[in-house]
């Protein structure tokens, strides 16, 4: 599908194809283009937002430069998870959910991303890092202009 | 219309093509408990309180939902059930913050009477509770999501009877939230005082904005026990 929101048919069939394209494109969901959205497809602007805020794929507030997703689910968690998401976040300075002062970046929990053969797991943007430990990460977040 | 052959709690009777279990139980004096049940809305079956036990499948169903089948074999009170639902209430009861003392709707919140009537009891549970503050902003309704419990009534309410489709739910989880566009105090122009979603509402969460306390409502005082002035009537 094409990304004018213009050209799109109404109801909420493209709904999810159009936060996932805004998103690759802005970086997270503007408010404004939301309310764009939801007049285009003709639903309401409070179904467009719980859309968007139900996956953590999609964002509503703007980013950092790389979002460091870790996985909080059973298999990593068994494997440290917790102690690997303190380390970092005390090497970041920030909390699950916020992004650093910097504009660098934005540290999540998120439920399995499919690495359970190496717990614990975390993707920085679209790369997947497995078998953490305090050395690697900050190995891997000196790598992270 | 296709007749269907039905055994429920051990009697056999018929349902037409396409009722529900519920329905179809209501015919015939059964009463299965509901909650975000509501006749005059599409079922979405998210409380769990109307399951019921349907001999060969692996879960409860909830009746609200599941059209009945040829043959098909329910039993509505069975123990199994009785425990589900009542576990399933407490659960609700576990996350909802609000004192019924203190609740204007007590008295009709049917939360509150679906406990009584499964006997659920004193809280055995402790969890984390849903707190958010009480929103006042719009004239018209008080919304007071922490004794919300994710029913979706004011949902479908406002989308299929009021037609003005300004409830979603947001977040996901524990998190889940009833959102007015991005997750705003309710004030739209758009919402209006047609109560259509205040008295779907099953618990204290949507009200209705009273009226300034007027002094001349009270009437007359009523004084009792030795030494009461006469009244005259």
């Amino acid at each position: 599908m094409s990304g004018d929101i213009l050209t799109m048919e109404k109801g909420r069939d493209e709904l999810l194809v159009a936060l996932q394209e805004a998103q690759r494109k802005y970086g997270y969901l503007p408010e404004d283009y939301m309310a764009q959205l939801a007049e285009s497809l003709d639903i309401s602007l409070s179904e467009v937002y719980g859309v968007a805020t139900f996956y953590s794929f999609l964002a509503t507030k703007p980013q950092g430069k790389y979002v460091i997703r870790v996985c909080k689910s059973v298999p990593c968690y068994l494997k440290e998870a917790e102690s690997m998401i303190e380390f970092m976040e005390r090497e970041l300075g920030i909390k699950p959910g916020e992004t650093t002062a910097d504009g660098r970046f934005t540290l999540q929990l998120v439920n399995c991303i499919g690495a359970c053969d190496k717990p614990p797991a975390m993707l920085v943007n679209d790369e997947l890092h497995g078998d953490l430990t305090p050395g690697k990460i900050k190995q891997i977040l000196s790598s992270c202009k | 219309m296709k007749e269907i052959n039905v055994t429920i709690n051990g009697k056999k009777v018929t349902g037409r093509e396409g009722q529900t279990i519920l329905e179809l139980a209501g015919e015939n004096g059964i009463d299965i408990p509901t909650l975000c049940y509501h006749p005059e809305l599409p079922p979405i079956g998210s409380c769990r309180v109307c399951v019921v036990e349907v001999e060969g499948s692996r879960t409860l169903v909830g009746s609200c939902h599941t059209p009945i089948t040829e043959g098909i074999v329910i039993q509505t009170h069975s123990p199994k059930v009785l425990e589900a639902r009542k576990m399933i209430v407490e659960l609700l009861l576990t996350s909802h913050c609000g004192n019924c003392f203190m609740c204007d709707k007590a008295n009709i919140c049917e939360l509150r009477g679906l406990a009584a009537e499964l006997e659920v009891g004193i809280p055995r549970l402790m969890g984390k509770k849903r707190f958010y503050p009480v929103e006042d902003v719009s004239p018209y309704i008080v919304r007071d999501l922490s004794k919300c419990i994710l029913c979706r009534r004011c949902v479908r309410a406002c989308r299929e009877i009021a037609k003005k489709n300004i409830f979603d739910v947001g977040y996901r989880g524990f998190d889940s939230k009833i959102v007015v566009d991005c997750d705003r105090a309710l004030d739209k122009e758009a919402c209006r005082d047609c109560e259509v979603c205040t008295s779907f509402c099953p618990t204290g969460a949507l009200s209705k904005k009273k009226e300034p306390f007027k002094e001349d409502k009270r009437g007359k005082p009523i004084v009792v026990g030795a030494g009461a002035p006469e009244q005259d009537t």
